[in-house]
Order: C-alpha cells, then structure tokens, then sequence
C-alpha cells in the first residue's frame, strides 16, 4: 500500500516536470522580440555573424526539432550558454547555488523556528498580551514589502550607522574564521529582512492551528484525565497542529532555489535570485529557462517530500 | 501536581527556551561574527595594499575581453588593455603603445612606430606582431564590435618589431580613426587561431595577461573583481597596488556603500539620486556629458511588406511643426530632473571635438504656435475631433508611439510627448515596450515612430553611418526609420575621405546640422551619465574627455594610474558612519535577548498555570 502509495506520488512529480519543461521551452519562444537581434544590435554584429548567433541557439531549427533538442540536452545535464556572455549556463548557476542556499535557508530556518514557536504560544494563550501582540506584529510583517523592508534596514544599519556593508557577498578572499565572519557580516542584514519577512506566514499558520486543536474534544478529555498542560500541549496539541506548518516550511524549503529576487537585489547577493534579475533584464533566455527548471523542480521535489512525509505523519492521508 | 508531570512540564518548557534560544544564537552568532570580520579586517595600515575601490551597477559576466557586453566589461578590458593610438583628452587619437602614424604621399599607407621597451604583465615582449595579429584575430573571428574599424581590403605588415603599417584598399584617415580593438598578446591568443568565436570567448585566463596598469588577478562572479597592478606597464607606475569593481544591484545600496566609506568611487547614477548623493559630507559628483541620445525617430517606410507608417511623417514640415511642438527642456526638468540637456544633434556631447553646438539662428526652437502655424499653411486642417487630416490621404495625423523599456523614463517622455502634440492637432497612442521587442518593429518597420536610443563611438563615423541610406539595406539593417537622402550620403563620404581633422570636423559638422534640419530624428535628450567619489578617501581623478568626462575606466586608464589615497581626513565622510559594529551593540542586543526568553518561558509557565486553572 505504501509503495504504491509512493510509486503514485512520484509519477505525478515526473509528470509535473515533464510539463515544467515543456512550459520552459515554448514560454521563452512565444515571448515578443528577438534578443539576439537586439544583441547583434548593440554589439554591431555583421548579418552573417548575427546568422551564426541564430544557428549556434539553434533558432534556425524546426520548432519540434528545437524541442526534441531541448529535453535531451537538459535531461543530459547541459543547459546551454548565456546569450550575453557566451559562459556556460551550469556553471553561472553553480556559482550561485551556495550563496542563495545560506541566505534564503537560515532566512528561512530562523523564521520557520521563531515562527512556530510563538504561533504555539499564542495559540495556547490566545488573547494574552503576548498573543496580542505576535499576531499584530506578524500581521504588519507579513503586510511589508521585503524590498521596502531590506531598504529601510541598508539605509540604517549600513549607510547610516555603517554597522554592515551595503551590499555583496564578501570584502576580501581570505581564508578561516576571517572568511567565514567576513561573510556573515553581509549576510545578516538580508537574512534579517528575510527572516522578519517569512516569520509572520509562520505565526499566522501555527497559531490558527492551535486554536482549532485547542478546542478538540481530545484535549477536553486529556485535562479531565488530569494531565497537566505542558504534556498536553506537547504531546496532544502541538504534534496535530503542526501538519499545516509542516506543509509551509517543506514548501518554503522547495522555493529556497528559487532564491529571494528582491532581497537579493536590494542587498546585490549573488545568488539565483539576483542572476534571475539580471536576465530578465538582459533577456538572457538560456539562463531563465535554466533558473525556471532549477527553482520549479525544487518545489516539485518539495512537494513530493511534503506528500510522502504525509503519509507517515497521517496515514489517514495515504487512503484519499 | 504529580512530579512527573512537573517534570515533563520542565523538559517542554526547556525544549522550547532551547528551540527558541537556538534561533536566535543564530542571529546573534551571525552579529557576533560581523563584528569579529570587522576587527578582523582592519589590516595595519603598514601591511595592508592600497586599494582603490569602485561600485559599479554591471557585472562583468565574462572577465573575457573578446566578450565584452556590459559597461563594467568594457571597463575591465580599459583599465586592462592598450589601442595602438588611444583616445586622448577630446577623444580624438593620442599616443597608446604606439608614439604615432605617418600617412604615404597617396594616404594609402600608414606606418605606426611602437614605444621603446614594450612588455606584458608576464614580461614578454610586446612587439608589432602582436598589434597585427590582433587586428586579424578580431577580423578573422568576426568580433565586429572591433573589427568595424578597418576599411574593408585593409591589410597590415610588419617590417620589424617596432613598426606595423596599415595598406588601404582607398585612399583614407586610417589609424587616426583611432581603431577600437585593443592589443592581445600573441603568445596566448594564437593557440586559439583555429578556434571557432565561441570556444574563444570561453576562454578563461587568470590571471589575465595585458599591457595596461592593471591586470585582473581574481573574478568572483556575481560579486566584485580585483586587478593587480601590472609590475611591466609602460607607463607612470600607479599608486593603488589593486583596483576592486565590487557590483551593486541597486543603485540606493551604492550610495549608502560610499556614505559608509566602503567603496572610494561610486559608477553609474541615475538623476533621482543626485539630492541624496549631495546630502553626503566629502562626495563629490561629477555630471558627466551624454553618451548618448534619447529620439523620437521617425519611420519612412520600405523596410518590408509590413511597414505602412502614418504617410504625412514624410513630409519635412509636419516634422518640423513636430519638433517645434515637444518642449524639450520640459522633458529634461520632469524626466530627468538635474541630469540632462535637451537634445540637439546626432553626436551625443561626449564627442567634445565632433559634437556641434547648432548656430542660433538655426535652433528649432519650442513654439507651439509657430508648429500649428505651419500645418496650417501646409493643409493640414483639423477635424471635428480636433485632429488634423493630411490633405494628400484624408488620414487623421495619429501616431503610434512604441517606446523601449532600455531607457530610462521612455514612456513618461512618450507620455509628455503625447501632450504636446495634442496641443498642436496630432494624437499619439503610446506604446512601452521591450527593447527586444522594438528591434522587431525596427526591422519589420511597423511603427510610425519611436522613443528608443542611441550612442556612438568616440569618433562620429559610426553614428553618422547610420542615418546614411545604405544602413537600411538587409537584415539587421541599423537605420531607425528608413530615411534616405544622396545628399547627406555625400556628407558621410566626405568626413570619411577628409585627411585634415579640422577640415574633418567642419565636415562632421555639416553632417550633423543636414540631419538636425531634415529631422528623420529629433534628438529629445542628453541624459547625463553620473559618477560620485570620496574627496576624503581618493584624490588624482582625472576625466576623459577632459573636464566632462568619465572619471573611470570608460575610454581611457588614465585616473587609475593618477588616483591616489587622499590627504588623512580630519572628519569622517558621514558624521553618523563608522567601520563595524560598535562594541556596546553585542553585550546590550545579548542581554536584551537573554531577558525575552527569559520573560518568554516566564509567561509560558504562568499562561499554563492559568490554563490548569481554568
């Protein structure tokens, strides 16, 4: 039952990626406007030379045949080359993995754990000050713009107090506990305007959850058996309403690739969300295709976690 | 109470301060190291190099010179790279590796003379045979953003290691055009002689080797580029041992790095940034003059089976009337406030030498009332819906205004546009879009005209090319709308044949005033291209072109190798900035955190005993 439960899952997840890739090859050719031209345009290309861009992208190929092309280089791992530079499209994202995993990861890890913890106790303590005052708090969070947000705390912290840098990955290329601080010290302005900007999806969600659990007839039945409130909300509570929170962080876990577009912008983080930026700007397509597939395959592949962990977590799930 | 259960209670009231208290360790340990890389990196003054930092707003997505594209590429291949004859201070040709050039009696031959004891950064010679074999690479590999400055049947000799001579096919100005293509040494370069254009801009080298003050030693894409000073440059020794680009996504986060002192120079502001850039004690701005030119092109038609444009666009007084009609200066005040000049002619104001001031009597000057005028008197009555028919084919006089999103403010200066031809009977549909877009309508020639760009060469001879008619023949042809005219062909032949740069520049002159009176385009804006540096940091910058232009890398290395760290400041350059966290900030943000848990847990247990209680 379970296998098949599994084999199920994972034949949807294939099928999904299957029509990603599809969406990825023909949304980037029913676009208007041709960048190669506008390329060979500003970088004064001779027609034959322009015929030689054309041909290199394949572009003077059949529409099917380009297709066919296309799922067989990117099922064998090649993503082509960047329009604008000429540089390979694997390895510009190679370079941009890292960067986008630290930062949207611990953004993410910071406000998952700060998050639920205080939607537990607000739950629980629902119309208490602190209650009160996590969900006001989350509710304005959760309404501000992160480009806003990462601005407001650049021109605080690092052009008016000059506390952290303005912007980047790291000052120098030393090595040991100097690299390591050197890149902290630019990370956490974006990890903070990040984190202050995932933490109020978390409160609202844990919170919700609990109150609904809180009025369950099962945790009735644990008082009047006597069991004290800690090991209630522990043990009873907080193991039921966490589903919903669970789905949010394994999710927010698959858009981890898809990096932070504007955080990354704001804080010029060479991550996957500054290299989307910047080729969409460029209309770089090769790249965009490539950060399309990487960022909807992740949250494919997070879905599926998230489906498969169901089935343990609740295995009411597995029968629907 | 049973004490097991207070016991569990105690564990869940732990585990939580622990989940809660690692959370923030985390951000805590994220400041603490911050300012630990603070102190850490804060080098003594006697040990550390001299650094002369430069934010930029382009990447360098290839550090590759053959695949060059973005600003901050071209600048790493300037601050890198020699021409054989450079641009000097009016962008005109100066001695580079080469001293200068002798024209044969028939101006068919050119013989250039290299400097004494030329080197590359590896120490290698560099000889004649390297700037030739550039010249071949470049045009053999078809790099035509360099090899379109060799008259076609041009060939190249070198009688010894000193000397190369140019051979034209016609008589010509030859390298006094200085030649855009910058020297490469052969001992690297020509592995790659049976390369395909591809495989060679997928060449990585690194460190670089050039002839130039600087020499890239170290690429982190996405972030910031270090060039070493070159130990064997030709020239004056430069006083930075290294120049960082370090890339800014955002141009608000570049002026915050240069209030916070963490970059010397900023490169590349737009206008709305120059109040904020003023408030900054010991910033200093330089304006520099136009690179390019913002149009209203106008479309004639004939570019294929598609292209129908609004017929009366033809006819020079209802351009006129068009141009009378748009108030540039109004253009200039609301779109980019501070930060432009209105338009006048096809070679943007940077071309100092080549650029014309147009004579007074012959500026087409803002006057709605002289443009309704004048379509009166050419037929064009209005309708009852106020827009006026064109006599010849009882067409309304509505244009279609497409306008790219690669420049700046197009659909706000399309908008204005919009209102001042209202004014005057003609109705505008304005149209934003892409840049790739727009190539497709230039080409298929579906438009009636449009708000795009352009932006030239040093030397006129590229931007006066495309309004020639020959630039509207074939695929990727680069004329905006078509328009053909024999005699200002005969005008661009002229200033390509003319051997006396004065007599050239009259002749360039001539050219520009023919266009700014039969108005294929009207030249709306100069924007301003806007750079910023610390005056108590950095000191020694010179522009190129002199006075008014770029204090970087843009045409010239010249204020690399003249920067220098300024005096010792007496102030700080922002009252409010500094160079880390202050030491205060950890105790005080540790404490204030160890006391919400603290409270956190505190009221937990004091929100379960009254749940227990109820």
């Amino acid at each position: 039952m379970r296998l098949r439960y599994i084999a199920r899952k994972c034949g949807w997840a294939l099928l999904t990626l299957w029509f990603v890739l599809t969406a990825n090859f023909f949304l980037f050719r029913i676009m208007p406007g041709d960048p190669i031209g506008l390329l060979a345009r500003s970088t004064r290309l001779s027609p034959e030379a322009l015929q030689q861009q054309i041909h290199l992208f394949g572009l003077d190929q059949p529409l099917p045949q380009q297709y066919v092309t296309y799922l067989r280089q990117t099922l064998s791992g090649n993503l082509g080359v960047s329009i604008i530079s000429g540089t390979d499209v694997s390895e510009m994202l190679g370079a941009r993995l890292w960067p986008t995993v630290l930062l949207v990861g611990l953004g993410t890890l910071i406000a998952a754990v700060i998050g639920v913890l205080a939607g537990i106790k607000g739950g629980w303590t629902r119309g208490s000050g602190f209650d009160r005052g996590s969900l006001y708090s989350s509710l304005l969070l959760y309404a501000t713009p992160e480009g806003w947000l990462g601005m407001l705390l650049l021109i605080v912290f690092a052009g008016s107090l000059g506390w952290f840098p303005a912007g980047g990955y790291a000052s120098n290329s030393g090595s040991g506990a100097a690299s390591v601080g050197d890149v902290a010290r630019h990370l956490f302005l974006p990890v903070l305007t990040l984190a202050l900007g995932y933490v109020g999806s978390f409160v609202i969600v844990m919170r919700s959850s609990m109150i609904d659990v809180k009025e369950e007839e099962y945790i009735s039945t644990a008082r009047a058996k006597g069991l004290n409130d800690a090991t209630i909300r522990r043990h009873h509570a907080v193991p039921n309403a966490f589903l919903p929170s669970f789905t949010l962080i394994v999710l927010s876990v698959g858009f981890i690739l898809g990096g932070a577009i504007v955080v990354e912008t704001v804080f010029s983080w060479p991550g996957l969300g500054l290299l989307t930026y910047q080729a969409i700007k460029d209309q770089d397509y090769p790249v965009l295709e490539a950060v399309f597939l990487i960022s909807s395959g992740a949250v494919i592949a997070a879905n599926l976690i998230a489906d498969i962990a169901y089935g343990y977590l609740d295995p009411r799930v597995e029968e629907v | 109470m049973s004490s097991a259960a207070a016991n569990r209670r105690r564990t869940s009231t732990h585990l939580m301060r622990a989940a809660l208290a690692g959370a923030v360790v985390l951000g805590v340990g994220l400041a603490g190291l911050s300012s630990a890389a603070a102190d850490s990196a804060s080098p003594s003054p006697a040990a550390a190099p001299k650094v002369l930092r430069i934010g930029m707003t382009t990447s360098i997505d290839n550090p590759n010179m053959l695949a060059v594209n973005s600003a901050a590429e071209w600048g790493s291949a300037v601050i890198q790279y020699d021409m054989a004859l450079k641009f000097g201070p009016d962008l005109t040709a100066a001695p580079g590796l080469a001293t200068g050039c002798d024209p044969s009696a028939d101006k068919r031959t050119w013989t250039c003379h290299l400097r004494d004891g030329l080197k590359w950064s590896d120490g290698q010679p560099i000889t004649s045979k390297d700037v030739v074999f550039s010249y071949n690479f470049v045009r053999d590999k078809q790099f035509d953003y360099f090899n379109s400055y060799f008259p076609e049947g041009t060939t190249f000799t070198t009688p010894d290691d000193k000397t190369y001579v140019w051979h034209l096919k016609d008589p010509g100005i030859g390298p006094m055009r200085p030649a855009w293509c910058y020297i490469i040494p052969e001992h690297i370069w020509g592995k790659y002689a049976n390369s395909t254009q591809d495989q060679i801009k997928a060449v990585k080298l690194m460190p670089n080797v050039a002839s130039g003050p600087f020499v890239m030693t170290q690429a982190n894409p996405g972030q910031n580029w270090t060039f070493t000073r070159n130990p064997y440059f030709w020239g004056t020794k430069p006083t930075y041992d290294q120049v960082v680009f370090q890339l800014y996504t955002n141009q608000e986060a570049m002026v915050q790095a240069l209030k916070n002192g963490e970059i010397d120079i900023a490169d590349g502001f737009d206008g709305p940034l120059l109040p904020a850039l003023g408030a900054i004690k010991n910033v200093a701005v330089q304006k520099v003059d136009s690179d390019f030119w913002v149009s209203l092109a106008f479309n004639f038609g004939g570019q294929g089976p598609n292209s129908h444009p609004l017929p009366a666009l033809k006819d020079l007084n209802v351009r006129k009337a068009i141009e009378m009609a748009i108030d540039k200066q109004a253009i200039v005040d609301k779109v980019y406030p501070g930060a432009a000049q209105p338009g006048e002619t096809i070679v943007r104001p940077l071309s100092t030498y080549w650029h014309l001031n147009v004579p007074a009597d012959k500026v087409i000057s803002y006057d709605p009332a002289a443009a309704n005028a004048l379509l009166d008197q050419s037929g064009y009555t209005k309708g009852a819906d106020g827009i006026r028919v064109d006599p010849k084919t009882g067409q309304p006089l509505h244009i279609t205004l497409p306008t790219s999103d690669d420049v700046n403010g197009s659909t706000d200066v399309g908008q204005l546009i919009r209102g001042f031809l209202k004014q005057v009977g003609i109705s505008v549909d304005v149209k934003p879009t892409t840049a790739a877009k727009m190539y497709d309508l230039q080409q298929s020639g579906e438009f009636d005209a449009y708000v795009w760009y352009w932006s030239g060469d040093p030397d006129p001879n590229y931007q006066l090319s495309v309004f020639t008619s020959s630039a509207c023949d074939g695929d990727g042809h680069l004329s905006d709308g078509c328009w053909k005219d024999p005699a200002y062909d005969a005008l661009f032949a002229k200033q390509q044949t003319e051997f006396d740069q004065t007599a050239r520049q009259q002749d360039v002159f001539a050219a520009q005033q023919y266009v700014y009176d039969q108005i294929p385009d009207v030249v709306l804006a100069y924007p301003n291209y806007i750079e910023a540096y610390r005056t108590d940091k950095v000191a020694g910058l010179v522009a190129t072109p002199a006075k008014v232009g770029y204090l970087t890398t843009s045409y010239d290395y010249a204020s690399m190798v003249s920067a220098h760290p300024a005096e010792q400041p007496t102030t700080t350059g922002d009252s409010s900035s500094s160079g880390g966290i202050p030491t205060w900030v950890l105790p005080v943000a540790l404490g204030a955190i160890a006391g919400g848990v603290f409270a956190f847990t505190r009221r937990n247990r004091k929100g379960s005993d009254e749940f227990e209680r109820d």
